[in-house]
Parts: C-alpha cells; sequence; structure tokens
C-alpha cells in the first residue's frame, strides 16, 4: 500500500496482446507517490514502459490492475476530474494543428478545458511571453523550429494552470539551446516558482540528474531503484568508474574475465566507443583493460570518475538507457 | 450538495461541452481554408457528381418530363425530384464520413492523444465535426440548391419549407447516430473506411434518392424502412415539390422520432464500449 500523495501509483499492471505469443508486458506491478511540488523522474530505456504508465495516469489507457489516484481523484471512477487537473506534454511536435498559428492552437485548447472567455487572452498574452513566443503569433506552427513548436506546446499543457504536469521526454530531438530551455523552465519556473508536482520521463541521464527530487529506474516494467539521484549513486558497490574513449570495436564480453570490474558498459557516439566499467581499484586493472582494448581499438583518452545514473543503471539492470 | 449547486454545475459542464463543441467547429473551418484548392473542390464536385444523374434521366425519359414518373409520385419534373433526393447525399457524408473520420484524422495529425487528455467526454469531438459537417454540408447544398433551381427554373413551394426543415432536423439527428457508431468503430477496426464504403453505398442504394421507394424491391423497401434518409426524403419532396406521400405524415414523425431515439442510443452505446476498448488494448496509438 503507498501513501497519500499527489499522484499515487498502487500496483499497476497492463498487458498488451495478453496471452499471445508477442505479450508485452510493458508496465509490470508499479508503486509509487509523488508528493506535492516535487519533480519526480523515470528514467529508462526506450521500451521500458515509461509512456505506457503515463498513459495510465492520464486516463489514456486502462490498466489491468491496480490504482491509481491523481490529486485525490481516481483515474477509474473520476477521469474527467483527473484530466482537469493535469497538463500532460507528450507526443512531442506533433501535439500541435500545424495549419494553425500558435494563438489559436491556444484558444482551442482554452475551450477544451473551459478556461473562461474573460481570461483566455491574457492567458495566451502570458504564455507566449513566457515562452519568448510574441513575435510568432500568427506564424502557422508548420513554419516554426522544433524547439519553438516544443514551448509552444509547454504553453498549451498550462493554458488551464493544472497542478500537476506529466512530462514525457521533454527534449527528445531538440537542439542543445531549446534542451536547456526547456530544462530550466521545468525546473526553475514551473517546479520550483509555480510550485507544480512534476512526473518527467527521460532517457537522458543529465536531464534526470539535473532536474529532479527523485528518480525511479524503469525497466521492462518495472522499477528497479526509487531514491535521490544522490543516493541512488552512493549505492554503487564500486566508488570509481574507468572510461577509455577509443575508435575500434568493443565486445563487453572482452573484459568480462577482469576481476574487481563490474557493470561494463560500452556506448557509442561521435563517432568513438566508450567503454565504462566500475572498479574500486582502477589502478590495478588499468593495465590488463588497455592491453585488451588495444586489440581491437585505439585509445584516444583514459580517465577515472565517480560513477553517474547511467552506471547505477547498468549495474542494476545489465541495461544501458541507450538500449531499447 | 443543494439541487441549486448540482443544477449549476450541469449547466456549467453543458455550457463547457457546447463551447468545446464549437472550438472544434471552428477549429475544422480554419483548418480548412488553409487547403483553399481542396475547399473550393468541393463546393464544384456536388454539381459534377449531379449531372450524370440528370442525363440517364434524360436519356431513359426522352425529356425532363415524365407521366409515368408523374404516376408514381405525383411529379413529373425528374429534374426537380432527382436534384431534391440528391441534395441528401451530403448529409449522408456528414455521417459516414466527416464524423466517423474525425478521430482517425486526429490520429494523423498526431493530435488525438493530446485532446483525448482535455477533461471532455470523446463524443464531444464527434459532436463537434457533426456540427462542422452539417454547417458545411448545408452551405454547400444551399449553394447547389439555389443555382440548380434557378437554373432550371424548379418551383419549390415555400410555405413548405419549416416543416421541411424539421424533417430534415429529424433526420440529422438519426444520422448522427450512425456517424457517432463509425466513430466509434474507428477506435477499434484499422480499417474503418470499409465500414464507412459499406454504409453509405447501402444507404444511397435503398434511399430514394433519384427513384420513389415503389420500384425497390421487397426485402429492400422494408430495409429502407430503418432508415432516417428514407423518411427525411419522402417528407422534404412532399413540402417543397408536391409529391404523393408514399407513408402518412404522422407516421414519417413518429418513425423518424423512433429511429433518432434508437440510433443515437445505439451510436453512444457503441462509442463507449469502443472507447474503452480503445483504452484497454491500448489501440489508439497502435495505427
Amino acid at each position: 500500500m503507498v501513501g497519500s500523495g499527489e499522484i499515487v501509483v498502487d500496483g499497476i499492471h497492463k498487458v498488451f496482446k495478453k496471452g499471445k505469443p508477442d505479450e508485452v508486458r510493458a508496465v509490470d506491478g508499479i508503486s509509487f507517490t509523488i508528493n506535492k511540488g516535487e519533480l519526480f523522474g523515470l528514467l529508462g530505456p526506450n521500451g521500458a514502459g515509461k509512456t505506457t504508465l503515463i498513459k495510465c495516469i492520464s486516463t489514456l489507457l486502462i490498466p489491468d490492475s491496480g490504482s491509481v489516484k491523481v490529486g485525490g481523484y481516481d483515474i477509474y471512477r473520476e477521469p474527467l476530474d483527473v484530466r482537469r487537473h493535469i497538463g500532460v506534454l507528450t507526443g512531442g511536435e506533433r501535439s500541435l494543428y500545424w495549419k494553425l498559428n500558435p494563438v489559436e492552437n491556444l484558444r482551442y485548447f482554452a475551450a477544451l478545458y473551459g478556461v473562461p472567455r474573460k481570461i483566455t487572452k491574457e492567458r495566451i498574452e502570458y504564455l507566449l511571453d513566457l515562452m519568448g513566443l510574441t513575435d510568432k503569433t500568427r506564424v502557422r506552427v508548420e513554419k516554426l523550429s522544433s524547439g519553438m513548436k516544443q514551448k509552444l506546446s509547454l504553453a498549451r499543457v498550462l493554458i488551464h494552470d493544472p497542478p500537476i504536469l506529466l512530462v514525457d521526454e521533454p527534449t527528445l530531438g531538440l537542439d542543445p539551446y531549446f534542451a536547456r530551455f526547456i530544462r530550466d523552465f521545468v525546473k526553475n519556473e514551473l517546479n520550483r516558482k509555480l510550485n507544480k508536482t512534476i512526473l518527467l520521463t527521460t532517457h537522458y541521464m543529465d536531464e534526470a540528474d539535473d532536474l529532479c527530487e527523485r528518480i525511479a529506474f524503469m525497466n521492462r516494467g518495472k522499477i528497479e531503484a526509487l531514491d535521490t539521484p544522490e543516493r541512488l549513486k552512493q549505492s554503487m558497490p564500486q566508488k570509481q568508474v574507468l572510461e577509455i574513449k577509443c575508435q575500434g570495436t568493443l565486445e563487453r564480453e572482452m573484459f568480462s574475465s577482469i576481476e574487481g570490474a563490474a557493470s561494463i558498459n560500452i556506448s557509442h557516439g561521435d563517432g568513438f566507443a566508450y567503454l565504462r566499467l566500475n572498479t574500486d581499484n582502477p589502478e590495478i586493472i588499468l593495465g590488463n583493460i588497455i592491453e585488451l582494448v588495444r586489440e581491437n581499438a585505439k585509445i584516444y583518452s583514459v580517465r577515472v570518475t565517480v560513477p553517474t545514473l547511467e552506471d547505477v543503471f547498468v549495474h542494476l539492470t545489465g541495461a544501458s538507457l541507450k538500449d531499447g | 450538495m443543494s439541487f441549486n449547486q448540482s443544477r449549476q454545475g450541469l449547466i456549467h459542464t453543458l455550457l463547457h461541452y457546447l463551447r468545446a463543441i464549437n472550438a472544434e467547429n471552428i477549429k475544422e473551418w480554419k483548418i480548412e481554408f488553409t487547403y483553399k484548392p481542396d475547399f473550393v473542390r468541393q463546393f464544384i464536385e456536388p454539381f459534377v457528381y449531379l449531372f450524370p444523374y440528370f442525363l440517364y434521366g434524360f436519356a431513359l425519359l426522352g425529356g425532363r418530363y415524365s407521366e409515368h414518373l408523374r404516376s408514381i409520385t405525383g411529379i413529373s419534373d425528374m429534374v426537380a425530384y432527382t436534384f431534391i433526393g440528391y441534395l441528401f447525399i451530403g448529409f449522408l457524408n456528414t455521417a459516414c464520413w466527416a464524423m466517423g473520420f474525425s478521430l482517425r484524422k486526429e490520429q494523423w495529425f498526431g493530435t488525438l492523444e493530446t485532446i483525448f487528455v482535455a477533461p471532455v467526454p470523446r463524443w464531444v469531438y464527434v459532436a463537434g465535426m457533426a456540427l462542422h459537417s452539417t454547417c458545411h454540408q448545408g452551405l454547400i447544398m444551399l449553394i447547389q440548391a439555389v443555382a440548380i433551381a434557378t437554373f432550371f427554373a424548379i418551383v419549390l413551394h415555400m410555405s413548405g419549407i419549416f416543416i421541411a426543415l424539421l424533417i430534415v432536423l429529424l433526420m440529422l439527428l438519426g444520422l448522427y447516430g450512425l456517424g457517432i457508431i463509425v466513430a466509434g468503430l474507428t477506435i477499434a477496426l484499422k480499417q474503418w473506411w470499409v465500414v464507412s464504403e459499406a454504409l453509405s453505398t447501402l444507404i444511397v442504394v435503398v434511399t430514394p434518392i433519384a427513384y420513389p421507394l415503389a420500384v425497390l424491391p421487397f426485402v429492400l423497401r422494408k430495409l429502407s424502412m430503418f432508415l432516417p434518409t428514407t423518411y427525411g426524403i419522402i417528407g422534404v419532396r412532399h413540402f417543397l415539390l408536391g409529391e404523393e406521400l408514399a407513408i402518412a405524415l404522422p407516421t414519417i414523425f413518429l418513425r423518424l422520432s423512433l429511429i433518432l431515439v434508437v440510433w443515437l442510443t445505439f451510436g453512444m452505446i457503441v462509442f463507449l464500449v469502443m472507447d474503452r476498448y480503445g483504452r484497454k488494448r491500448g489501440s489508439l496509438s497502435i495505427y
């Protein structure tokens, strides 16, 4: 049983294609509570079940079992009350009408949410000003950049001033400038200043680490761990991470026989391969590791650092956040 | 909660839904205006499709007027008879295509889930589309009616216009029931348009658009008695052109009223069941 809170999820399950060979257990007995004014993160790779969970909480999907209360309202019995109290940012830039301009979009959603006519105009002006879109009010959405569309989507979510926000992968596909704007806005404006309760899903470790007060690691429909980012990182048995940047082909199995190395993770980016492994004694295993890497790759840099959330995730699940 | 509070709450909720329905209507107009050539096409096409009906008639009758048609309907003018019937295809399009298509279109836009998390029941979006399409089709039909009546010098009995409009209103409500059934089925069926296509084709065949009920085979004639369009066309032709009634007027009103209650109720049940099915199965985001 989970205690009281702004969002209370208690033992929910959601299985797709039940009983068929390709059955998917998207959400598998998840429970957690999000307190009022908290910025809570769901971190997991693609296919972990984050979006399905958000859809259950926002009444888009009916869970197979378990209970969910949002703002004190039950998602089964009071779905309209739940929807009145939440703003849902999902679907990325396609969640707007591209043939309409920002004002027309916001006016339409204000009507759907029952925002009184007399305050609709000032609310739209306020939100467009907040998002820095006042010079784009009459430009069709299709002509806006991806970042501007996401800003407008945020304005749409806020049109009825909901106390609870469900934000699904808010920076996915955005360039660094707009991604930073969205992160700052979510943290400083929405959470700190306006005291909104926020459930944020992401598969960007830095985003979760930077924004969230507590994080739930989600993998294959289950929560693997739930705590503050600091405590999650402190929970690692090995306190140091050895990272090698190289070019070439690396396989996890190559390093499995090395004693004192745990949670081996290989990722790729910018044309390089990155080998990360957790250890308490980097100076002892370094020689062996370098020797093994050199057999297949050219080394560019070696560094010893502290565990990140990605390392914790790999340690707990054996999978990378970039998997999926 | 006192009676007054709950009444105020109900009125507030109804006003909210009505505003949402109108917002849907306005949004559709705005989006349609951005596709200008398609918008113009929708006003021209009905004239083009009507033309072959007239040509068939001219070829078979050897002219515009027919004594045989008069003997079975009381109207000898084939052009007037056909054009009034043809106007109703527009309303059929509202039900089978515009309403039925409403949710799937949002899915194609990518906005379905965004609007589905708003605090209004899902039928509100279908109702908004019904309002929009009725206005849109009404405008097209008005232009068509004025143009055809003027060009062919058709004399309509304007004294019967109000009762004819009342019949159209009842018929439309019945058709909305059909439209909401199709809208519900689109949630669950991947190839939903098969349902729309089959329904609209069947209704066009058994509804007396270009021919009187008397020429339909027995089974189809019986089938047509379950369709609101049958009574709509018969009633409107009677009041605007003076067609002899094949069914007594009180019976028309009674059956139309019954049909609209049955179709609307059945439509809402199908829609709610399909909506729940879609939310359980997660079919909304599959296609």
